[in-house]
């Protein structure tokens, strides 16, 4: 009785809350609209390349390919690979995130500031970069490696599974830093205060008081580099040396084969951790329960004492000056012959017509991607957050996904739905657009839900009791709120479109070909000079157009 | 806060119509295929454009990769040219009716046997194996240069022998066959195998062993002849060995591809391939063009073995499954 209660309630509510949504008609269509989009540049390619690993469609269902991957030891190395150097890359980049955030958010000298804008220096990079400066300082004739092996008669050789693992904590390491800095800086000192004034050391405090506070934050930083690390594919190509990675094994199936089931098996097993990762931080990792002792206090963190900032000084300096060694190859490299063999000064790595071509496409293609990704975003979160729509946590589901799957994947599935009816998009620019588009606006989705939640309804309601409509307010209200989540989904999807590579590499055609992944077809040719000048170019136009963002935030008094 | 949002509308709605107004003004470009260096591409394009107003846009895949696309997006091929491919490849291109048949005027005085009865596609350049060396590394670390192909077997060289991956490298692929038509199949199996067990690396693209041989990284590379050239000019330490058995060439094909919807644009470009300017061009990159009387091939045709293209068209997909079965890759 009681039962049939509650689902007439149920089915009372769900048709009180149609009539909601239909009420304003535009919003509803638009949500519709919204939901397909999501359905069909989210969820199908990742079914497409489920379907596709077990040979439907051209043999009907068979394991035969999952069986070859099993009976395989290379494609069962290939996991583990995968797996291994992502667990290793990960915990490195956690130890040094942790490192450097200690000494940034407890100091605000100069020399912190510039440790701050070295760590996040790799944002701007195509992810492979540095597996080419490793091979010109690494490599079996590399500067470093001439030396070392002169000196301690080695033989020395940085390609194979360290150099994947080296080059992924160098690549990654920003996405760490940015959540362990942030969950440090939020933290309230008088604790740490507290623990010091009951005369524990400051390494006791450390230990017992900071990093039990920012655990969330530091899991967090973890899992999402451990997602990245895992579906890295271009170090492997550059500097694996032949072992084999999942990512990168996959794209060889498809370039080199055209097995795209085998390819589609490799995808499963790069999604189902990121899967289950998903789920475990969106679900189960709680981080509601340290946010109450946040807050502002007024004091300011102690600052680290002389032993700790000895220690903490040591892993900085040497990891950010490593970092800036780097990108001083990458500019060397793009102004000499062949560095390290040939240093003779010279520009002609920059007369490069094609490259200015993919480079003009990137800049093109990005922008319209982050304009796209920004307001679809900024639209998703108002909508989610204010209007009942049925299914809405489904759907923000799924969009937030479209961040934790593999770009790879994302790309196989990509080349199964679009190369043919209904939607024949391969070889345009648009499906690129779309691409990058819909693998990114979970970053203004999330920004946008959670100003919502921290704007008060009353505006909106002030607004629609003097008599505007519902798509005034939205206009005139909400939208100049939301401006912050808006920029905020537009940099994001900026910065990583121009460097993105894993999923557009399946999708370019002859003149839309991308930056990133010309340079990345340069250094498979080991054309190292022009490959680090594309680079170089690469990333002066992504710093430039971070700086004019920076330069409108001082104008415009709006904080980015 | 919102003039900024509209104001960045504007200017992207704006970059929209500037990408459509760069195309709009002559059809669309033409769209190539190409499995050439950049760098090689890069002057051929600049120098088509300049002589027959044609706009090209450029797509660099190397042969195998570019082919497994062919394949998978016929027939409606995502170009409408490839210009630069292997000779095998042009033939089963033919076979499998991907080509738009075209007699062009300009190739009259090539002859017959670089070029497809009725103008399938047309042979530009040739090029073949090589093996580079590099001399400093070889002394330094007390090894013989490889006189024959045989040799790179030897154990000295474990580890430092770079070879490009057949399945996406045409390079790798022709000193395959090569192997296979010198020794047989079965005795080329035993080679690769045993060859293998020196090779340090596997490369997707056939031009990077000849770079990093160059650069040092690996002691032996096998590549092609421009590759190592290249090097060899600009002074690098580096030698290039035609080993005694005699090495696989290639000729580098050309051709239209029959779903094209610009073949008039296409056929224009062919005509200029086919002329003196461009042969000459080509020539700066390659050691032998097709046309007549451009580069001096004198001598080395004794190197090269007798090598047969069809059988690379017939034999390519059987011998790439048993080479991924074996090698696993």
């Amino acid at each position: 009785m009681s039962n049939e209660a509650s689902r007439q309630s149920r089915t009372a509510k769900l048709a009180s809350d149609l009539r909601q949504f239909w009420s304003e008609p535009w919003f509803a269509i638009l949500t519709m609209i919204l939901a397909g989009a999501i359905l069909l540049f989210i969820v199908t390619p990742v079914f497409a390349v489920l379907y596709k690993s077990f040979g439907m469609d051209a043999s009907g269902f068979t394991l035969d390919y999952y069986r070859e991957f099993f009976s395989r030891t290379y494609y069962f190395d290939s996991m583990m690979n995968s797996l291994g150097a992502a667990v290793i890359s990960t915990i490195i980049v956690v130890i040094l995130s942790v490192s450097i955030s200690l000494y940034v958010t407890r100091s605000t000298s100069f020399v912190s500031r510039f440790y701050r804008g070295a760590a996040l220096l790799p944002l701007v990079a195509p992810p492979f970069i540095f597996s080419l400066s490793l091979i010109i300082l690494f490599g079996r004739n590399g500067i470093v490696t001439s030396v070392i092996n002169s000196t301690f008669d080695v033989e020395f050789s940085i390609y194979g599974f360290w150099g994947v693992v080296i080059a992924q904590v160098l690549g990654y390491f920003p996405i760490g830093y940015m959540l362990v800095e942030s969950t440090m800086r939020n933290m309230n000192p008088s604790l740490e205060h507290a623990s010091s004034d009951l005369g524990a050391s400051q390494w006791k405090t450390i230990r017992k008081v900071t990093l039990p506070l920012s655990q969330t934050g530091i899991t967090k930083a973890g899992l999402l580099v451990f997602v990245m690390a895992l579906a890295d594919f271009s170090n492997p190509l550059i500097i694996g040396g032949g072992e084999p990675f999942l990512a990168s094994e996959a794209y060889l199936l498809v370039v080199g084969q055209q097995n795209l089931e085998q390819a589609a098996v490799l995808g499963v097993f790069l999604i189902v951790p990121s899967l289950i990762i998903f789920i475990f931080q969106t679900y189960i990792l709680d981080d509601s329960g340290l946010e109450t002792i946040s807050g502002e206090s007024g004091a300011s963190n102690a600052p680290l004492s002389r032993r700790v900032k000895t220690v903490v000084m040591t892993i900085n300096t040497l990891f950010v000056s490593f970092i800036i060694l780097m990108f001083v190859m990458v500019v060397l490299g793009a102004f000499v012959k062949i560095i390290g063999i040939n240093n003779t000064f010279t520009l002609e790595h920059f007369q490069n017509r094609n490259g200015w071509d993919s480079l003009y496409t990137s800049v093109f293609v990005s922008f319209v991607a982050a304009i796209l990704a920004a307001t679809i975003g900024m639209l998703q979160g108002y909508l989610f957050a204010r209007k009942p729509i049925p299914g809405k946590k489904a759907l923000e589901f799924l969009t937030l996904f479209g961040l934790a799957v593999p770009g790879t994947v994302m790309g196989i599935g990509y080349v199964l739905i679009f190369n043919g009816s209904p939607f024949f998009l391969t070889g345009t620019v648009l499906l690129i657009v779309l691409n990058m588009t819909f693998r990114k606006i979970g970053v203004g989705l999330e920004a946008s839900i959670s100003k919502m939640h921290q704007i008060d309804t009353s505006m909106e309601e002030a607004s629609s009791d003097l008599g505007s409509g519902p798509y005034r307010t939205f206009g005139k209200v909400v939208v100049p709120l939301l401006s912050p989540a808006f920029i905020a989904g537009f940099i994001y999807t900026f910065m990583t479109a121009m460097v993105s590579i894993s999923s557009v590499i399946f999708l370019i055609a002859p003149g839309t070909n991308l930056a990133a992944v010309y340079i990345l077809n340069l250094a498979e040719q080991a054309r190292v000079g022009m490959a680090s000048a594309m680079s170089f170019v690469l990333i002066v136009i992504v710093l430039s157009c971070m700086g004019l963002l920076k330069y409108i935030e001082k104008k415009t008094g709006v904080s980015i | 806060m919102k003039k900024l949002i509209t104001t960045t509308l504007i200017i992207s709605a704006m970059l929209v119509l500037a990408a459509c107004g760069d195309s709009g003004s002559d059809g669309e470009p033409l769209q190539v295929y190409t499995h050439n260096d950049s760098e090689e591409m890069d002057a051929m394009v600049q120098d088509i454009e300049e002589n027959t107003g044609v706009e090209l846009d450029v797509l660099r895949l190397s042969s195998g990769e570019g082919w497994s696309r062919i394949q998978a997006e016929a027939p409606d091929v995502g170009a409408d040219m490839q210009i630069g491919m292997l000779h095998g490849f042009g033939i089963k291109a033919e076979e499998e009716g991907h080509l738009l048949p075209y007699e062009s005027d300009e190739w009259e005085d090539v002859p017959d046997k670089f070029q497809q009865k009725d103008g399938e596609w047309y042979g530009t350049s040739f090029w073949y194996n090589l093996i580079a060396v590099n001399e400093d590394i070889m002394k330094e670390k007390g090894l013989d240069v490889p006189q024959t192909w045989e040799d790179l077997l030897d154990p000295q060289y474990e580890g430092e022998i770079v070879l490009p991956d057949p399945g996406t490298s045409g390079t790798a692929f022709l000193f395959v066959s090569t192997i296979m038509q010198i020794m047989g199949e079965e005795e080329g199996w035993e080679y690769f195998e045993q060859l293998d067990e020196n090779v340090g690396q596997y490369t997707k693209s056939g031009s990077a062993p000849a770079q990093m041989v160059a650069q040092g990284e690996y002691a032996v590379g096998l590549t092609w002849d421009q590759a190592v050239y290249d090097y060899i000019d600009e002074g690098y330490p580096i030698t290039d060995v035609i080993p005694s058995e005699g090495v696989g060439y290639s000729l580098d094909v050309a051709w239209i591809f029959e779903n094209t919807d610009q073949p008039e644009k296409a056929k224009k470009v062919m005509d200029y391939l086919g002329t003196q300017d461009f042969m000459e061009l080509s020539a700066e990159y390659r050691s032998m063009v097709t046309k007549p009387g451009i580069t001096d091939d004198s001598g080395l045709e004794e190197s090269f073995i007798d090598y047969d293209a069809q059988w690379d068209a017939d034999n390519r997909d059987r011998i790439m499954k048993e080479w991924q079965d074996k090698f696993s890759n």
